[in-house]
């Protein structure tokens, strides 16, 4: 079989000039409405998510609507839960730490990228792949210091959390949201001070992960647990991480 | 069709647009979006078509909507519309779709051509295997022995059971019906009956102050879960109600709970007596509690005064002080005072318990001596407090009018004498009853959505009976997989799964509202698969018994045309539409026990006065002959008198109190039970120590078993999505009870037991009590398909597999080496009494 | 530290042959110029000769290698490959893209102007190859410090994201390239007459004593990459405690790449360089000296890049 999309690079950036235009035009109406809100339209939104894991019970709901939404293969996962049980008997306690994609602003998967078949949507923020243009050569997945990518055996490109676009852009939450039953996760638009994300940021401490590397995540956690293997067996502290997926140890 | 690129397209333009759109209410930004209902393919971006619907992986039973693509179910999403779960729901739930598309899945009737559990099979049509049975239980009740057919059911509710049991075995005229629920939690209900009549209690963490929980694992467990969890994370998160939970190991309700409190097994009993006794002696009982001993029987006497009640209280939980308990249980008398002291003196409070309490030797004693702690506190039927179950009550077609006096072998409810209260039979001793055959077998076996050899303790023993055809001559698995049972079987009949069927359905609303919903099938079934509720209709015209409905769905909709409610909002169509409905006018129910019985409620014909127990019943809906019949026998001794119950005199007033349901209770709430009483216990709950665990060695451990999040008994591990999460269950061990066998976190162990020793693999964590060991139910399957235990079903569906599946390993299942051993009041098989010898495997 | 490996023995193929390819070009090149061009004696054209011949094949090789570790290829999409050709921007692998692509054509080139009085050449063939050697230096070492680029340009896997990792590639590349010649001219080379045995002696000598220069460089660059990791804390520490005595690519590390791919050729090469180079004793290695040396080389080299490209893939950060 022959690959039908090795033209297709040109058609995309065709696209992207397109949404450009579209977008452009939805900010020129926007900017149009009255009512000193317009000023705040006028900025397009920039998804992002909250988990609030003062909220979270470790149910896993949030993995498998993932897995149902995208009919994810077995071996990967676009989102997933770690355990984190810590302490000596009997002042142990276990802590839950879901992860997915943090949709940087400095994305390292997109700048290691050679055929530009990922990019940051600059019509909301969200990390995309196009599977059709990526040649699944899995330097992303390499340079993505949170592994949440992913190459999908089905479609030999690289693959990843998505936030839903095809949800998001319907106005709908993302799967991964709707379902919590701890109703830890909160999605919304960081452009927007009054959003319930940008409000609950705003007036609670939030932490991202590996902010070392750069990445300037916009994946944010209340009450999470940064603890690791190497610091607490230092401290010759109990503790064990499970990340309930095929790569069982976190990297 | 739409591909992905041109997609991503199509989604920007309607985001720029949507942007727009939200300029003029910027604050609903967030608020705008849609909490479900809806779904979109993420190929095509079409609108996947919305059916709702009623998630079954397990019995609590979510409202659900169904997603289907071009025919497939590709999603299933909570019910936004529902007062239960509020749009949410589960794990399981959302991998429902995996058991629609088991890869292993029986698609068509089967019978066995080899012999019994020999593995081979031949498919057959609907009219072979239905001639067959109708054949077979019509000859029995020809001859006069429709008793000798036996129907043994694990999960089987609302139109289900009423369709099935009332409806068509009632009407064939088999007794011999046997459950689950004595493997469940029945220890628990046989305690409620005595205590508040009907079973079933709410937790009321909309309104609740304080949690205290023994052994419950509501956050991943629970049999009405979503709509309970998600009420108690807002609880702890949203209003900071602090929850402490007694359990042998952190669960991750545990973990969750504001403290967790490591118990010794089956010492719930001592710690929950200790607090009586603390909640007493210090008059922490003033104010509500004291109120609410007027409803209460706690002497013999039925018209005691509150003074004499609290005083009887007091005397006999003096001999129970935290010092004692602590010996007996491990935790301090200093906490079992404080949280006593804690939970007596927050209003309202919540107290929770579930079969980590019960599950266990005298457990129905712990929840009759729960459900006194409650009632001393004031925290019954109150807001806030620990609640009589609310649910919807349909209406449904009844069948034939005439139905015979059923018929029915005694092997339901245990050995004589070995259950003194199986109000919820003693499923767990019914393979040794057969086995034992004084009491007669049965030669036609049916089971349905259970599975007697996997979900019982012992099941060597269990394969043993089931594969004796001299013991049961002919046996038909109900089933839509190819399971442990459904593999020794003589015939298969391969049910539609909970996602292609018709339901109405009626499981608690933790808002103490009612809620009426529906389940209708989301696909159409595939292969020949039939829904057994019609498989039941035609069998009745098959042996010449219509039962005059023509089909499940029918079944379904007259119930819809019949509820008031349900019918003026619209019947049938509406719940097809909209799947959920409650009355929106409706109060939340509390306080249910203190209306008052109208007089010409206690003028009615029939209609006696008790003298012995204050209780006004009617004796025609008893099984008296004559009203001198009832009245000489009274109404504690005349059978099925309390389905007579009017009310209970209380001073000069006749209240509705608490309707007994199961046994001639008195309308009282009874902390002193005059039934228990007469069987020979104590009257008031009082503590006995676990046999086994008193003739322990101190090298010896105690065996528990528990519920995951992500796994449904034995019924979910075929679930790729699940199973991919969690297929393997070592066993928890504490460091220090590990060290002492000098085993590691991973070896390879052996556990021993009375009946039976396996092998697995250690988790050694401080997550657990020291002397115990843990190991989840749900795996070690040794059938059931691919994903559950690497073995494809000999006659699976051929629906293609995931080739991606990655783990190798399925667990250890612990009902080897738990014995089948009923508590003695109830019946309830103690899962979590097993003593065991643990020690490191040698590595050969 | 178990973690599944997202790139396998075709990249560790690739940035071996591609460095070895680099490196023979540029050692090729380098000679020829050094040598005025020129074929007459003491201008190691011979040498040359083998390194121009040498270079393209591995290069192409490694790349062909590099299609089948392509997501794309395994679920049949032949051709998508082709996408990398699509566009050009700052990713290592799209500037290593054009750059190898380029390699292999400029190489080809420059091989093809040793033929024997090759067609269509005419006159032009002498210059055509001294101006093609120009330009093969510069491009050979780019190559080569390339695949080292390639891994060091993520944050996210501390033990390649480090400057001198690119050094030591190239470096590598250099001494792998120097050593495939040694080994070709070792296996092919007839003796002839006595004044081309000189030749040959003396390239013999240029080539060897290169190679010890190298390796002793690579020595030094391996210590500085130990010795920075040594002395950071956290990530790149951790990271590299893999290869450090304990580590689960020590033995690898050590007796592979160090002793065998590094000392040993460099004691054997010094034994017979240092004659010469201070007594002017003449030098002489046997050609199975030339062998062994040569090929202890090359399997030094693939193995640097095997433990590299593990280790960074078993490691990465600490923390979350
Ligand atoms: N995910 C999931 N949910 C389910 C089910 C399922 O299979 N999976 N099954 C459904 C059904 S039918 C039921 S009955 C319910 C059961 O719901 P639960 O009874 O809440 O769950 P279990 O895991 O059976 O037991 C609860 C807890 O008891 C603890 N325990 C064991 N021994 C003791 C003891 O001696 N004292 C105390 N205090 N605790 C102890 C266990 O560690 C466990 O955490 O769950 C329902 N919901
Ligand atoms: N060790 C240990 N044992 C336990 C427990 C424990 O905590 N620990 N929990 C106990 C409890 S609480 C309970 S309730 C029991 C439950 O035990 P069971 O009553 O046996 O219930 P399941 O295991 O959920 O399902 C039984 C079988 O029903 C079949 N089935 C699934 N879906 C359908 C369907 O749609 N139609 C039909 N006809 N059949 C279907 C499947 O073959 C499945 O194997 O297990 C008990 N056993
Ligand atoms: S669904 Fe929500 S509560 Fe459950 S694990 Fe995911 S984030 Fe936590
Ligand atoms: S998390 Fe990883 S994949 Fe996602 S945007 Fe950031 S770097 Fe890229
Ligand atoms: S795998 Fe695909 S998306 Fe990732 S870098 Fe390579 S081409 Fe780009
Ligand atoms: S947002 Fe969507 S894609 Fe991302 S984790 Fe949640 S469900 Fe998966
Ligand atoms: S709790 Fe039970 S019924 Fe409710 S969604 Fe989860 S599995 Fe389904
Ligand atoms: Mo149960």
């Amino acid at each position: 079989m022959t690959d039908p999309n090795n033209s297709s690079s040109i058609d995309r950036r065709a696209f992207l000039k397109g949404t450009a235009a579209v977008a452009a035009a939805g900010v020129g109406v926007a900017a149009g409405a009255e009512s000193t809100r317009a000023a705040v339209t006028a900025l397009k939104p920039h998804y992002g998510m909250l988990i609030d894991l003062r909220r979270c019970i470790g149910c896993h709901a949030c993995s498998v609507a993932c897995k149902a939404e995208f009919d994810v293969p077995l071996g990967v996962n676009r989102s997933w839960v770690e355990y984190i049980e810590k302490g000596d008997y009997p002042n142990v306690r276990r802590s839950f730490l879901p992860r997915l994609c943090n949709h940087c602003s400095k994305p390292q998967c997109v700048s290691v990228c050679p055929t530009n078949a990922t990019w940051k949507r600059k019509e909301d923020g969200i990390v995309v792949i196009d599977p059709d243009i990526c040649i699944g050569c899995k330097y992303c997945i390499q340079a993505c210091p949170y592994d949440a990518r992913f190459l999908n055996p089905k479609t030999g490109a690289a693959d990843k959390c998505d936030f839903c676009l095809h949800r998001v852009t319907k106005g709908l939450e993302p799967s991964c949201v709707q379902t919590c039953i701890g109703r830890a996760r909160i999605f919304g638009d960081l452009h927007d001070p009054e959003s319930e994300i940008s409000r609950m940021i705003a007036n609670n401490p939030v932490t991202v992960l590996r902010p070392e590397m750069g990445t300037q995540p916009n994946v944010f956690y209340i009450a999470a647990d940064h603890s690791d293997p190497h610091t607490s067996h230092a401290h010759g502290e109990y503790i064990r991480i499970e990340t309930h997926r095929r790569q069982a140890e976190r990297r | 069709m739409l591909n992905r690129r041109n997609f991503l397209l199509l989604g920007a333009a309607v985001a720029a647009t949507g942007g727009t759109v939200g300029a003029g209410a910027l604050t609903e930004a967030k608020e705008a979006r849609i909490k479900g209902g809806k779904d979109f393919s993420p190929r095509t971006g079409k609108e996947r078509r919305a059916v709702p619907s009623a998630c079954w992986q397990c019995v609590s039973r979510c409202s659900i909507i169904g997603y289907v693509e071009d025919g497939r179910l590709a999603k299933i999403e909570g019910q936004p519309n529902s007062i239960r779960t509020e749009g949410l729901v589960c794990a399981k739930a959302q991998a429902g779709i995996n058991q629609v598309y088991d890869p292993d899945r029986i698609l068509y009737p089967m019978q066995r051509a080899g012999k019994r559990g020999e593995g081979k099979w031949k498919r057959i049509t609907w009219d072979e295997a239905l001639d067959e049975v109708a054949g077979r239980l019509k000859k029995l009740r020809d001859d006069g022995h429709p008793e000798k057919f036996m129907f043994h059911y694990g999960r089987m509710k609302a139109s289900s059971s009423k369709l099935i049991k009332s409806v068509f075995l009632g009407t064939y005229g088999t007794g011999t019906v046997g459950n689950h629920t004595s493997i469940c939690e029945g220890g628990k209900w046989t305690a409620q009956e005595l205590t508040w009549g009907k079973h079933y209690d709410n937790w009321d963490f909309d309104n609740t102050k304080y949690v205290l929980n023994f052994g419950s694992n509501c956050l991943e467990a629970h049999t009405n879960h979503t709509s309970v969890a998600h009420r108690l994370v807002r609880a702890l998160a949203d209003r900071r109600v602090k929850m402490v939970t007694f359990d042998v190991r952190l669960s991750n309700t545990a973990t969750r709970s504001t403290e967790w409190v490591p118990i010794r097994p089956g010492t719930d009993l001592a710690v929950v007596l200790a607090m009586c006794n603390v909640v007493m002696s210090e008059d922490l009982h003033r104010g509500a509690g004291e109120a609410f001993l007027e409803f209460c029987k706690a002497t013999s006497e039925r018209e005691a005064t509150t003074d004499e009640k609290v005083a009887a209280l007091k005397a006999h939980f003096a001999q129970y002080t935290p010092e004692w308990a602590e010996g007996v249980s491990g935790v301090g008398a200093a906490t079992i005072r404080r949280i006593a002291r804690e939970f007596a003196t927050t209003r309202p409070a919540c107290l929770i318990s579930y079969r980590g309490a019960v599950a266990h030797y005298y457990g129905a004693e712990t929840e009759r001596a729960i459900q006194t702690l409650a009632a001393i506190t004031g925290n019954v039927d109150n807001p806030g407090g620990r609640c009589k179950a609310v649910g919807a009550k349909w209406k449904y077609p009844k069948g034939p009018k005439d139905k015979p006096k059923a018929k029915k072998l005694k092997i339901l409810d245990g050995f004589k004498g070995e259950v003194v209260l199986p109000t919820h039979h003693v499923s767990n001793q019914i393979f040794r009853m057969i086995k034992d055959g004084s009491a007669g077998r049965p030669e036609v076996y049916m089971w349905y959505c259970y599975q007697p050899v996997y979900s019982n303790g012992d099941c060597k023993e269990n394969e043993a009976v089931l594969k004796d055809e001299k013991l049961l001559p002919f046996t038909v698995a109900v089933s839509p997989f190819y399971d442990e049972s459904s593999s020794l079987a003589d015939m298969i009949l391969p049910d539609a799964t909970y996602l292609e069927r018709w339901d109405w359905e009626d499981m608690v609303s933790p808002n103490q509202v009612p809620e009426y919903y529906l389940r209708q099938p989301l696909i159409k079934p595939l292969g020949e698969v039939r829904d057994f509720g019609d498989v039941c209709i035609d069998l009745a015209e098959r042996m010449g018994m219509p039962l005059g409905i023509e089909s499940k769905e029918a079944f379904v909709r007259e119930s819809c045309e019949k509820t008031p409610g349900v019918k003026e909002a619209g019947g049938f169509e509406y719940m097809k539409a909209n799947g959920v409905w409650h009355d929106p006018e409706a109060k939340p129910k509390y306080f249910s026990y203190a209306k008052k019985v109208k007089a010409e409620d206690l003028a009615k014909d029939g209609v006696v006065f008790d003298e012995a127990t204050g209780v006004y019943w009617n004796w025609h809906k008893s099984k008296a002959k004559s009203e001198e019949e009832a009245l000489a026998k009274g109404y504690a001794h005349s059978k099925k008198a309390y389905k007579g119950y009017v009310g209970q005199m209380i001073g000069a007033a006749v209240y509705k109190c608490f309707p007994p349901d199961a046994v001639n209770k008195s309308g009282y709430f009874e902390i002193y039970s005059t039934i228990m009483e007469e069987k020979g216990f104590a009257p008031l709950p009082s503590y006995k120590p676990i046999p086994e665990h008193e003739a322990m060695k101190e090298d010896e451990l105690i065996l528990t078993t528990y519920k995951v999040n992500v796994q449904v008994h034995s019924r979910t591990q075929n679930c790729k999505w699940l199973s991919e999460i969690y297929h393997d269950n070592p066993a928890w061990i504490n460091p220090e009870t590990a060290a002492a066998r000098d085993i590691e976190d991973g070896d390879a162990i052996i556990v021993r037991s009375a009946v039976g020793k396996l092998e697995t693999h250690a988790r050694v964590t401080p997550a657990i009590a020291p002397g115990v060991v843990a190991i989840s139910f749900h795996c070690g399957h040794w059938e059931y398909g691919r994903y559950a235990s690497g073995k494809k079903a000999v006659n699976g569906s051929g629906e293609v597999g995931d080739d991606g599946q990655w783990w190798t390993n399925f667990g250890a299942h612990p009902n080897w080496i738990i014995p089948n051993s009923p508590d003695p009041i109830s019946g309830q098989q103690r899962w979590m009494d097993t003593v065991v010898q643990v020690s490191k495997a040698l590595v050969v | 530290m178990t973690a599944e490996l997202t790139w396998g023995m075709p990249v560790i193929l690739y940035l071996f042959l591609a460095g070895v390819g680099a490196g023979a070009l540029t050692a090729s090149a380098s000679v020829l110029l050094r040598g005025g061009g020129g074929g007459f004696g003491g201008s190691h054209v011979e040498i040359a000769r083998y390194g121009a011949f040498l270079a393209p094949l591995p290069v192409m090789v490694g790349c062909l290698a590099l299609i089948f570790e392509l997501g794309s290829f395994e679920v049949g999409n032949w051709f998508r490959w082709i996408n990398l050709y699509m566009t050009i921007n700052l990713s290592p692998m799209s500037i290593g893209t054009w750059l190898l692509s380029f390699f292999i054509m400029v190489s080809m080139a420059y091989a093809y102007t040793f033929v024997p009085n090759a067609p269509f050449l005419g006159e032009w063939q002498r210059p055509l190859r001294v101006m093609l050697a120009w330009v093969s230096v510069p491009l050979g070492i780019a190559t080569a410090i390339y695949t080292g680029i390639l891994l060091g340009a993520m944050p996210a896997r501390p033990f390649w994201n480090s400057p001198i990792l690119a050094l030591l590639f190239m470096l590598s590349s250099i001494s792998t390239g120097v050593a495939v010649i040694l080994l070709f001219r070792a296996l092919l080379h007839r003796t002839s007459t006595p004044e081309a045995e000189q030749a040959a002696k003396e390239s013999d000598y240029l080539l060897t004593a290169t190679d010890v220069m190298l390796i002793g460089f690579e020595l030094m660059v391996i210590f500085l990459f130990l010795m920075y990791a040594q002395l950071t804390i956290g990530n790149v520490k951790e990271a590299m405690s893999v290869i450090l005595p304990g580590g689960d690519l020590a033995p690898l590390f050590w007796l592979g790449v160090v002793l065998i791919g590094l000392l040993i050729p460099a004691l054997i090469e010094l034994y017979y360089v240092i004659p010469e180079l201070l007594y002017h004793r003449g030098f002489a290695s046997p050609r199975y000296v030339d062998i062994v040396v040569s090929v202890a080389v090359l399997i030094g080299g693939f193995l640097l890049r095997y433990v590299v490209v593990i280790a960074g893939q078993v490691t990465g950060p600490v923390g979350i």
